[in-house]
């Protein structure tokens, strides 16, 4: 096919081509991130024949990992297990060509074309990149909670649920990730106790219906913790009432906090605009506000946090980057030199 | 040679694990990544070692990584090449 110029005069460039299984020195694309977003962002690009990296990052499979049980995504009736559906999203990446290091980022430059990603092993090159970092889950922030985190104070029950054989756990929050987690716990812990800062649940009603149900379960409600009590493990929570402001003990011997999430940021700060949440800027099209570098899932959406989401939200980033390298090897531009 | 030299060296790692855990999958993944020989420890089936790994990390969670005699808790990747010189 001929390309026409979009500038009179201006031949368009020669695009390289890798060989195949060659590293290039300079990537089309950088995902950074392999959990629903960035995997299925490699999965799109890899089909549409770009080189593609993904740097995985800490979690490989990312949040999905961290969940007992997927229920709502669609082509799985009776549910999968989310560190299975993780491994799936991969090795659909790499069967079309993605290739996925273990590594992760530890500065980004999106001041000059190719933008550079360093690792910890390596520095990187790429015409695109899409970032798909993710969020973490957000601390409570209250006293003995850092004294007592991995030692009683955990946001993994996925982890750590085991530990709590035949005990009383607590659980902060009322959201999805809260009741879901919580039940999870229910196969281990003696009682889990929901502490939620309202008087009704937020969670998807199927779970909160599953959790009324489980004689395991009981709820604290209009409470906040203020508080987690210890010497050498945890014994209990102080939480507050937010409406009588009266304040009570809940013995435990361990604390799970899902109260939300933090988006994984920190690289971007002066070179990408971010939200006063820290959440990535973009537009309808995945966009950032520097050309080329395209957001995909729960590090640009502080409202819905899916799967199915994150997975869409990457198939629009792989298509928008698509399109900017066609344009890009299409227009003159400054090829900043050999560093 | 180096590598032999490195293989050599290797400090005894141990890793203790839950089969849900994702941290600790990451972990595996990793040090096989990196060619480093480990024992893997599942204490949802072993309570001895269970309470072994409590006591010698002070630890309510998994992944424990010890490393010759140093604990490494959580996935912490930093400290875990520190401590094998990778």
């Amino acid at each position: 096919m001929e390309i026409k110029p979009l500038i009179a005069g201006f031949e368009p460039q020669e695009r390289p081509e890798g060989g195949e299984g060659e590293k290039p020195a300079v990537y089309d694309v950088i995902v950074l991130g392999a959990g629903p977003a960035g995997l299925t962002a490699a999965i799109y690009t890899g089909r549409a024949r770009l080189k593609t990296l993904v740097i995985a990052g800490p979690l490989p499979g990312g949040e999905p990992s961290n969940t007992d049980l997927v229920e709502n995504y669609p082509g799985f009736p009776e549910g999968i297990a989310g560190m299975d559906l993780a491994q799936r999203f991969q090795s659909q990446a790499e069967r079309f060509g993605a290739e996925v290091v273990f590594d992760e980022a530890t500065a980004v430059d999106f001041s000059q074309q190719p933008f550079t990603v360093q690792t910890y092993s390596t520095t990187y090159k790429g015409r695109t990149v899409i970032i798909a970092t993710g969020a973490e889950p957000r601390r409570l922030g209250v006293p003995g909670e850092d004294k007592f985190f991995g030692r009683g104070v955990s946001t993994c029950a996925t982890c750590d649920g085991f530990f709590y054989k035949d005990k009383r756990v607590v659980v902060v929050g009322g959201g999805d990730s809260a009741i879901a987690e919580g039940l999870f716990l229910t196969k281990f812990a003696s009682e889990v106790i929901v502490v939620h800062r309202r008087n009704q649940l937020r969670a998807t009603k199927i779970l909160q219906e599953r959790a009324f149900a489980n004689p395991k379960m009981r709820f604290v409600w209009d409470s906040v913790v203020e508080e987690i009590l210890g010497d050498e493990t945890v014994t209990g929570v102080r939480v507050r009432n937010v409406k009588t402001g009266e304040t009570s003990v809940i013995e435990t011997d361990g604390v799970f906090v899902y109260i939300g999430m933090v988006p994984k940021t920190e690289l971007f700060v002066g070179q990408l605009e971010l939200d006063k949440q820290g959440y990535v800027v973009a537009d309808r099209h995945q966009r950032t506000n520097v050309p080329g570098v395209f957001v995909a899932g729960d590090v640009q959406d502080p409202n819905y946090r899916q799967i199915v989401i994150a997975a869409g939200t990457g198939a629009v980033a792989a298509m928008e980057a698509e399109r900017f390298l066609d344009e890009y090897w299409q227009t003159p531009h400054e090829e900043a030199g050999p560093s | 040679m180096a590598q032999d030299r490195k293989r050599k060296k290797q400090p005894r790692v141990i890793i203790f694990t839950t089969p849900t855990c994702s941290f600790c999958r990451a972990a595996k993944m990793y040090l096989r990544q990196r060619g480093i020989r480990f024992r893997e420890v599942d204490v949802s089936r072993d309570q001895a070692a269970l309470r072994d790994m409590v006591r010698r990390s002070g630890q309510q969670g998994v992944p424990v990584i010890q490393i010759g005699n140093k604990i490494v808790v959580g996935f912490d990747r930093p400290k875990i090449d520190r401590l094998l010189g990778l």
